[in-house]
């Protein structure tokens, strides 16, 4: 009898543990979940905020202080002016404010009452402007503003001849950077009676507003519609023109050339109320690049000295106020940082009507969390500090003005940076492709 | 009645007379306009401006009080952003009549392009000819009245407020979020005193009425796959 075959024995565990695969490309749990979504609502989805994903951002670009080739100025206790004058080209009471940092338009709607009174307020403090966004002008941010700023919207919502005159400035909106090309959502979640008789809306109804002006279909009717407001304002105030950067270098051109006093232009890095997520994602370049394509197309058409350029989109600090003016902006407008400092903590649900800080939100118990006064301090305080923080670093660099700072104060950390700005890579003069006001 | 030659005038120069003038509620003749682009914008007070030809763009825009004869044709954007007041155009005008209308009245005697009342908020706009495509469209308040034929996606996303046409064919060219009913008897004796007031010979009681469907959110059409419609 042959023996019975024995069984092998089970080869001995390894111990070393295993790899686990982490799907880090393109099939990763978000995707997934996005794709899921997709195929059961037949929809693509909203969101609150902007962008989530990386750009090139002004945080690459280092600032070149003063040592023996220029003197740096002392940081306490001596001056860095930081009063700027905005839309003199024609106007003749140019927008002039505190500090080269403006609050952007935000909607009356998107954010609650008490969000936009406490925004006014902290314009008080450090003497700068706020600007109503679309939706009407609210009466309580007109009288607690320091300067106000007016948007046209294409969708006109509250807007009419006693808009105009209440305005320190006009914005003619073309775009906004988190959703270029595509018009105002509002929620239908924060369309409450209050708010839908301010703006003529059945309540709780999704607002989808239009992107294109229904009087300026054109170019060369842009011009004639310019006209119509400097007539309009007797040639008094300031007309801006705030656009998505997209095509930056000739959108500036055709502005500039249709007589407006200053250009807006709004990066990628932009935040709204609620937008579909592709279009924050994949539409438009970030500030970085269009401030250079800006300065770019103004110096082109020579009018550069003439034309304010305002530059907003994903800026935080004093730094990004530095670097911006350095590349040839005259000022900033900030957004999300504002909301930031009274609060919000960047949830990505303003769409939802539910903001826990009483920001983006129209229910009444969220909105009596909002202490105004607290807030606009909190408002006023952080403008205060990136405006500090910015004239620091304009003074290291040797300058009495923040408007001194110049494009060859700036060097880019990164090889990418570099070749999006034309600015010289650090410890060189070289840069990548088209270079940015160096020779 | 002052007569205003501005032939020879900029349009600075007509439209600071005509604030004048409008404020002391005179009666103005405007001859040689040449389609003058802007003529009588931002005009307030209670005055009549009548205008002996054709004007260009944005005629009347945010009028606020007078009364604007127009005896030719107009431009693009007559009466846009209107606050109070009347334009009565007594022949055709361009495209996009009345944008963002906000009071007051419009009447154009002849026809008009597309986009009449876009994003209209306010007042009355008359149209006795025919509309383009897309007029009414994002209608926030106000009354359109089209007397002629009217044009495709009429009344696209209205939110509010209502256009009484006439154009048998209307229900085949109504927008998206729209509804068509029959004229109300309120409705009916409204627009019948607009008629009267204006000299229009029509009878209100043959209009229909195009209002907004108001529910939770508008429903657009976004992918328009052909081979389940069956169209090119």
């Amino acid at each position: 009898m042959s023996a019975k075959p024995q069984p092998e024995s089970k080869p001995e565990k390894s111990k070393t543990p295993r790899p686990k695969d982490v799907q880090h490309g393109v099939w990763n749990a978000q995707t997934v979940a996005e794709i899921k979504l997709k195929a059961e609502t037949g929809k693509h989805r909203i969101r609150g905020c902007g962008s989530t994903r990386y750009f090139p951002t002004l945080d690459d670009l280092t600032i070149l202080p003063g040592q023996l080739t220029r003197m740096p100025i002392d940081t306490y206790r001596e001056d860095c002016k930081t009063q700027t004058v905005l839309g003199a080209r024609y106007a003749k009471k140019p927008l002039v404010v505190e500090t080269p940092i403006l609050i952007s338009g935000m909607s009356y709607g998107a954010l609650s009452k008490e969000a936009k009174t406490a925004l006014a307020k902290g314009t008080q403090y450090v003497g700068t402007s706020i600007n109503n966004g679309e939706g009407g002008l609210l009466p309580d941010e007109r009288d607690n503003s320091y300067k106000q700023v007016v948007q046209i919207c294409p969708s006109r919502i509250g807007f009419s001849l006693r808009s105009i005159e209440a305005a320190d400035a006009l914005e003619i909106i073309v775009g906004i950077g988190a959703k270029p090309g595509l018009a105002g959502h509002l929620m239908g979640s924060k369309i409450t009676e209050e708010i839908g008789k301010f703006r003529q809306l059945p309540p709780g109804m999704d607002l989808h507003s239009h992107p294109r002006h229904g009087d300026i279909f054109g170019a060369d009717d842009l011009v004639l519609k310019i006209k119509e407001l400097r007539d309009l304002t007797d040639y008094q105030i300031p007309i801006f023109l705030k656009m998505a950067a997209g095509r930056v270098r000739e959108d500036v051109k055709i502005a500039a050339k249709a007589g407006v006093d200053g250009v807006v232009i709004d990066g990628a890095e932009g935040g709204t109320g609620a937008s579909p997520v592709m279009a924050t994602t994949h539409l438009g370049i970030p500030t970085l690049a269009a401030v250079v394509q800006a300065v770019r197309g103004l110096e082109e058409m020579g009018v550069k000295q003439e034309v304010s350029l305002i530059v907003s989109g994903g800026i935080k600090d004093g730094a990004d106020v530095a670097k911006a003016l350095a590349m040839g902006a005259d000022a900033v407008a900030i957004g999300t940082g504002a909301m930031v400092a009274m609060g919000c903590v960047v949830c990505l649900r303003c769409h939802t009507g539910e903001c826990a800080f009483g920001i983006g939100t129209q229910n009444p118990k969220q909105r009596a969390k909002l202490d105004i006064e607290k807030a606009a301090q909190r408002v006023g305080n952080y403008i205060k500090a990136m405006t500090v923080e910015a004239t620091l670093l304009a003074k290291a660099a040797g300058k009495t003005k923040l408007a001194n700072l110049e494009r060859e104060d700036l060097r880019a950390l990164t090889m990418e940076a570099s070749a999006v700005t034309g600015i010289p890579m650090i410890g060189s003069n070289y840069t990548f492709g088209e270079m940015f006001g160096f020779c | 009645m002052v007569s205003l030659d501005v032939a020879e005038m900029n349009v600075r120069e007509v439209n600071t007379r005509l604030k004048e003038l409008m404020k002391a509620g005179e009666e103005v003749e405007i001859v040689n306009p040449h389609s003058m682009h802007n003529l009588a914008t931002g005009i307030k007070g209670s005055g009549r401006i009548v205008v002996r030809g054709s004007t260009g763009f944005y005629t009347g825009g945010f009028l606020q009080g007078p009364t604007l004869v127009v005896e030719g044709n107009t431009g693009l954007y007559t009466g846009d952003n209107m606050g109070g007041g009347e334009i009565i155009v007594e022949r055709n005008t361009g495209m996009n009549l009345a944008p963002s209308q906000v009071g007051g009245t419009v009447v154009v005697k002849g026809n008009t392009g597309s986009r009449a009342a876009f994003g209209m908020k306010g007042g009355n706009l008359i149209v006795c000819g025919e509309v383009g495509m897309r007029s009414g469209q994002m209608t926030l308040g106000g009354r359109m009245i089209f007397l002629g034929k009217v044009g495709a996606d009429i009344g696209e996303s209205m939110y509010n407020g209502v256009i009484h046409v006439r154009d048998p064919e209307v229900e085949n060219r109504l927008g998206g979020n729209v509804t068509l009913q029959p004229i109300s008897s309120q409705e009916e004796q409204e627009v019948a005193a607009l008629f009267e007031k204006y000299g229009i010979d029509q009878d209100a009681g043959k209009l229909q009425s195009i209002v907004p469907k108001v529910y939770g959110r508008h429903d657009y059409v976004m992918f328009k796959p052909t081979h389940l419609s069956g169209r090119a």
